[in-house]
């Protein structure tokens, strides 16, 4: 901009005293929304120093300004959450704001219908969609993620995002291993192969400690144990597997279950990190040893890591295969120091295996139902191969493509078939090489807008699918598309309705959304602080690693992604108000989770409701475990994170990153940053230093309500005294969970301060007080923003000015229903957002 | 406790495997100097480093120099070394330390984002949004074909991250991130054993077949393509030239099937180390890098030591796992507490020094593996770790691709120079002729022989 301040002020002043000039030449900015801007915004909105870039001042700029969309939706978007103008100036009145926002939001409407979209929308399958999709088209789970490149993770948005999906050689080199590796499961040999059994007995007698040698206690038992496994020495290198075992448990008074997990892969009394194993299922053992019962596990083999051999006088061992079986009961105790001495271990549940069987491949017929599925039945693969080979995939492409296939199509792969079969040594193989670059083919790895007018609704149900589902659609939904039968709102609904009940589905859209949108990844990086915490984490008790970390079983922090989204799932299934992430009246736990947060009465490895009291703790999710953690040190709280992700995550606003050129405050505090800077003194730099105020005032406030709940998640009211000499703690003397609450409550004896002004002026103690108060005041933006997220994942694209009008009719929509999310979720999938783009 | 993977990982990659290997380089193939190769490896550690007195990257004129400082000494000329940079005194004659460089295409790219463009110097806020090659890539572009694969990348996360939160150094150009490779079985088993139990006329015979097949993907995927709008054509774009550029992989592929394989025992190895035991898994890259130039199974490498981005992987804990630090790494960046800083800074030296250390010891030609490559190390940060001008840099190696090391050189004040004229001369030392590299504005003259 060539004015100087003084040009820029005469044209204000010109500007005002002159006719209203024309904004595009049929639409002038009314006068009145003029003269609402020059008195409410130009005092900081003007010249080359205005706020934020945001002139809105003399007649030029003020087009300049609103050329922009972009700067209009802001605009619109910081009036309508009474972020302007802001509490020291002259407030606007209630009857100027509606006008001004009417006038905003009618000037974005008629631009939105005019203009192009600017951002694709082609994108590829990200690696989770990938590996549904696979598993639904040729029928059987599959493990592919880990062999991808990693999906790129940005905190609060979606790898769906097209502009994030990238691809390159390297990608698509290993998408074509991936889909070889898949073709060569999917399609068997004609001879039906060798079957590998294996089994293992265990006797009861030869106690270990008070333990049996059948026997899994919590803390595992010694070797030649289930506890340490059971060798798989000859395993077939792909196909489905069974293992049945006969099991029991030896359950003290009061318990009524225990779960019992079985792992494969490595063996896992090598003393290693790197070993690796994947679950195949856990089971509930409620039946005692008199009445043993049989259960039976399925898997695929190569789903699962199989061990390299060893190599001995320069021969390689084959590779090897175990089963581990786990006794994952938690009531508490289980990092009572010293726990794992006898008489510990038998006081606590056991699981008792009598005895192991694997067995593999396992089938109904030769050959399986998914080569069959693929392979079909037919006299034409003796009368007319060609047109066989045609007809195979033609079936297979229709459901790889969620389209009907062109016959030109389906042809070109023909020729591949055609140059492929003199080279492969069977028909077999030739087909499994065709159908793997169907797999690769750009058809069925990117969603795209469809092409033909005649497959909209097609295209309609992979978008429902992928958004609620996370992979291709259903028989249902390509059926309904045959028909044309999917495009009204009635049968949007049925269709929705129905896809929600699919609980496992729905629970994997509802997790790959969820950490997305919470950012919870980084909860599992966080260090936990040992001296303070030493019950929180499992701790290998005694040998070489004592003190570290259990590998390989799932921990209280994995359970805690699983509470969130099974919190999502449970508003979703009931269809209760989406404001409820604020705060509920329930919360999902099982029995170590419950432990943790110290609410009582919680049995079983299954997370279930569980009603809170009133003055609950708890409740919503800005309480969970996983958000408390991963935005806390790992030592202590820190209210900037949790400041940054409440407004981010909940409240939907964007939060700007630290600017390249403000040092990190505590580099500011130069040499002395390392003798202990509180974070109550790092907040009071922060708002003495000018630079940092400006974003931290309105920033800080919204994190220190948070403080009460400590760096492991937990409701902790009371801290030690600061400057104080804490003694540490003992493991003698609190090694037991009594002994540890006396050593808290000895330790503890100061109230934690969680009050602060928001910087609306509202004065707040503590998280419930803020809970409310974000129900009050903020209900409409944290109902638009699980909206906007929830439709721009659905999309798999940015929202940006040209979707404000829709976004605000479908929260209008939505609060019609009480923001219930199911509801919700429905009107997002009828919405014209969501029907739009579907053509180029 | 059975550690036998783990002595099978360290006396394959120090010595037991690669002796086999050692013909190659030695005697047989190559005599005169003329035709030894000329190697690069970019690397780069996250969050700066520690310089307490000039947190700005520069000393501050009235302060002593700090022993624990990442530079070895504080003013410019002849270098001596202090407790941090101590492992780095045995190649006071193979290195170089520079102040004062930056690429100012990273300036405004914010605290925790100016990794992205260390190796390409692009200016991603203003007219390179999507960034744009990386100097490895450029040396790439006219050697690689020297070798059988034209460049290796390297990083302890893994894929290409996203735009400001970059996984990789390398790219190919605007938008085209190449993913680094983070899995160290996985690495070994791409250099050295390809064809994974093939025999050699298996795989071209399944080569040629793949390069038909391809061919007739290509033209299916541009009909797909032809039916978008603009904007969706241009994302679709990236899939067309990937299988392009695969196309042309499995021709070179082939071609070096006619060539054999470097001779590593890659029977019964399983080299998977953890995060959680950083020195293991850091130095087990290193060796990666060292044992794919000693085959010369390439010459250019970038390895990406750490991003400022990884609260979502184990590196986020590095030094806690390392040191035993009560906190995420990335908080030394930001406290800087003065007893783990250091340490910190010295120990990361420690494992760069062990690589350098492998190229000095292993002979070629009239000297060592170090004297025909250029090993690039710094950070995009200062001390202070939201500033992103100033860098740390260290440059290594070469001496007898004409550069002369032994000095701290100063580019502070008018003396400022961007640190893509380094670029430029590290691109001369490997006979990549360039008249320029981002935004340098000639090459450095004060390193050149």
């Amino acid at each position: 901009m060539q004015y100087s301040r003084y040009v820029v002020a005469l044209l204000v002043v010109s500007w005002l005293g002159t006719t209203a000039p024309a904004f595009g030449a049929e639409r002038p900015i009314p006068k009145s929304i003029q003269t609402l801007i020059s008195n409410h915004c130009a005092d900081c909105h003007q010249g080359e120093n205005a706020q934020q870039g945001i002139d809105l001042t003399s007649s030029s700029t003020l087009l300049t300004a609103f050329e922009h969309s972009d700067t209009l939706d802001r605009v619109y978007s910081a009036v309508k959450r009474r972020k302007m103008p802001p509490t020291d100036a002259a407030p606007l009145s209630e009857g100027n704001r509606q006008a001004l926002l009417s006038w905003l939001l009618q000037e974005l409407t008629i631009r939105a219908k005019d203009a192009e979209p600017t951002q694709p929308v082609a994108r590829r399958l990200t690696n989770f969609e990938y590996q549904n999709t696979i598993r639904d088209l040729v029928g059987f789970e599959v493990n592919l993620i880990e062999d991808l490149p990693k999906d790129p993770i940005a905190p609060y948005r979606f790898n769906n995002t097209a502009e994030f999906m990238r691809m390159g050689p390297e990608q698509f080199n290993r998408y074509l291993e991936a889909a070889r590796k898949v073709m060569a499961s999917a399609i068997v040999n004609p001879e039906p192969p060798e079957i590998h059994k294996t089994r293992v007995e265990w006797q009861p007698h030869g106690t270990d400690r008070g333990l049996g040698a059948d026997e899994v206690g919590v803390w595992g038992n010694r070797r030649n144990t289930p506890a340490t496994g059971m060798g798989v020495r000859s395993f077939p290198p792909n196909g489905e597997f069974r293992i049945r075992i006969q099991a029991s448990a030896i359950l003290p008074q009061g318990v009524k279950e225990i779960p019992l997990r079985l792992v494969l892969g490595y063996n896992l009394n090598e003393n290693s990190s790197t070993l690796r194993i994947r679950p195949v299922g856990t089971i509930s053992l409620s039946n005692t040893p008199d009445a043993p019962q049989v259960f039976e596990f399925r898997g695929r083999i190569e789903n699962f890591p199989t061990q390299p051999g060893r190599v001995v006088n320069d021969k390689r061992q084959p590779d090897r295969l175990t089963i581990t079986f786990q006794n994952l009961y938690d009531d508490g105790t289980l990092n009572d120091d010293q726990a794992f001495l006898s008489p510990r271990n038998i006081a606590m549940p056991r699981a008792v295996i009598n005895w192991a069987e694997f067995e593999g491949p396992v089938f109904d017929s030769w050959p399986p139902s998914h080569h069959t599925r693929i392979l079909f039945e037919s006299p034409l693969r003796e009368t007319d191969l060609n047109q066989y080979v045609a007809m195979v995939l033609e079936r297979f492409m229709n459901r790889a493509y969620r389209r009907p296939v062109s016959e030109e199509e389906v042809q070109r792969f023909a020729k591949i078939y055609d140059i492929v079969r003199p080279q492969l040594p069977s028909f077999e193989a030739a087909m499994r090489e065709t159908l793997a670059m169907v797999l690769v083919s750009p058809q069925f790895m990117y969603h795209a807008p469809e092409s033909d007018d005649a497959h909209r609704d097609y295209a309609l149900a992979s978008r429902l699918s992928y958004f609620l589902w996370g992979t291709m659609p259903d028989e249902s939904l390509l059926a309904a598309a045959a028909n044309n039968q999917l495009s009204s709102a009635k049968n949007i609904n049925n269709h929705v309705q129905r896809m929600l009940t699919d609980r496992s589905r729905t629970l994997q859209f509802l997790d790959n959304f969820s950490t997305q949108w919470l950012s919870l990844s980084k909860l599992h990086t966080v260090p936990i602080n040992r001296e303070l915490f030493p019950r929180f984490l499992y701790y290998v008790a005694r040998g070489e690693r004592a003190g570290t970390e259990v590998p390989y079983r799932p921990t209280i922090r994995d359970y805690m992604v699983d509470e969130t989204v099974h919190f999502m799932h449970d508003l979703l299934s009931r269809n209760q108000s989406l404001l409820q992430i604020v705060d509920s009246d329930f919360a999902m736990l099982n029995q170590p989770l419950a432990y943790h947060y110290g609410i009582p009465g919680v049995q079983g490895h299954n997370l279930q409701r569980v009603k809170l009291p009133p003055d609950s703790p708890l409740g919503g999710i800005l309480s969970q475990g996983s958000i408390l953690i991963a935005n806390s040190t790992g030592s202590a709280p820190h209210p900037i994170y949790r400041a940054v992700w409440l407004r981010e995550a909940i409240l939907g606003d964007e939060v700007p990153e630290p600017p390249a050129d403000v040092p990190a405050l505590s580099d500011t505090a130069g040499e002395s940053a390392d003798s202990a800077l509180t974070i109550g003194q790092l907040l009071k730099q922060h708002r003495q230093k000018e630079s940092c105020n400006a974003c931290h005032a309105s920033l800080d406030p919204w994190g220190l309500p948070f403080e009460r709940y400590n760096s492991i998640g937990r409701f902790q009211p009371l801290n030690p005294r600061e400057g104080t000499r804490v003694s540490p703690y003992s493991s003698n003397t609190h090694g037991d969970m009594a002994g540890y609450q006396r050593y808290l409550e000895s330790i503890n004896t100061e109230e934690v301060v969680a009050r602060t002004i928001l910087p609306t002026g509202v004065e707040i103690d503590g998280l419930p007080e803020l809970k409310s108060h974000l129900i009050d005041q903020h209900s409409s933006s944290i109902a638009e923003n699980l909206i906007r997220r929830l439709t721009g994942y659905a999309l798999g694209r940015e929202l940006t000015w040209r979707d404000t009008p829709a976004i605000e009719n479908l929260v209008n929509q939505s609060k019609q229903v009480d923001y219930n999310l199911r509801d919700t979720i429905v009107l997002i999938c009828q919405s014209e957002l969501f029907h739009a783009q579907i053509l180029p | 406790m059975n550690k036998s993977w783990h002595l099978d990982r360290r006396t394959l990659l120090k010595g037991g495997g690669v002796a086999l290997a050692l013909p190659l380089l030695q005697g047989m193939v190559r005599a005169d100097s003329a035709t030894l190769p000329k190697r690069m490896l970019v690397s780069y550690f996250a969050y700066g480093a520690y310089m307490p007195h000039g947190t700005a990257g520069i000393p501050v004129a009235d302060k002593p120099h700090h022993e624990w400082s990442w530079w070895p000494c504080k003013d410019a000329g002849e270098l001596t070394f202090n407790k941090s940079s101590a492992p780095f005194e045995p190649f006071k004659n193979d290195i170089s330390y520079f102040r004062g460089l930056d690429h100012q295409g990273g300036w405004a790219l914010g605290g925790h984002s100016s990794g992205d463009v260390f190796a390409t110097g692009a200016d991603m806020v203003g007219k390179e949004k999507t960034n744009n090659i990386s100097i490895d890539q450029v040396a790439a572009n006219t050697h690689g074909h020297k070798t059988r694969y034209a460049s290796l990348v390297l990083g302890t996360e893994g894929g290409t991250g996203s735009y400001g939160r970059s996984k990789t150094l390398s790219h190919r150009g605007p938008g085209r991130p190449i993913p680094s490779l983070n899995k160290p079985q996985e690495i070994f088993n791409g250099l050295f054993n390809p064809y994974a139990g093939r025999g050699v006329e298996q795989v071209r015979a399944g080569l040629k077949r793949e390069s038909s097949i391809l061919d007739l993907l290509l033209e299916h995927s541009r009909s797909f393509q032809n039916k978008l709008g603009s904007h969706d054509q241009r994302k679709v774009d990236e899939y067309l030239e990937s299988i392009r550029s695969l196309e042309k992989r499995v021709e070179r592929t082939s071609e070096w099937t006619h060539k054999p394989l470097p001779n590593v025992d890659t029977k019964g190895l399983n080299i998977e180390v953890s995060h959680k035991d950083p020195q293991e898994y850091i130095r087990c890259m290193y060796d990666l890098v060292y044992l794919a130039f000693q085959t010369d199974s390439t010459r250019f490498a970038s390895l990406m030591l750490e991003s400022e981005q990884s609260s979502d992987s184990e590196m986020w804990n590095y030094a806690t796992y390392a040191l035993g630090y009560k906190g995420a790494t990335h908080d030394i960046a930001h406290k800087r507490p003065a007893d783990f800083s250091g340490q910190w800074d010295r120990w990361r030296a420690e494992q760069h020094a062990y690589f350098l250390e492998r190229l000095k010891s292993t002979a070629e030609g009239d000297g060592t593996m170090l004297d025909r490559t250029v090993v690039l190390w710094g950070s995009a940060h200062p001390h202070a770790s939201h500033s992103t001008k100033n860098y740390p840099i260290q440059l290594a190696g070469g001496s007898h691709l004409g550069l002369i090391h032994g000095k701290l050189h100063s580019f502070t004040g008018d003396r400022k120079v961007p640190l893509a004229n380094l670029f430029v001369s590290m691109l001369h030392a490997v006979d990549t002729p360039v008249d320029s590299f981002a935004d340098s504005t000639s090459d450095m003259t004060e390193i050149r022989g």
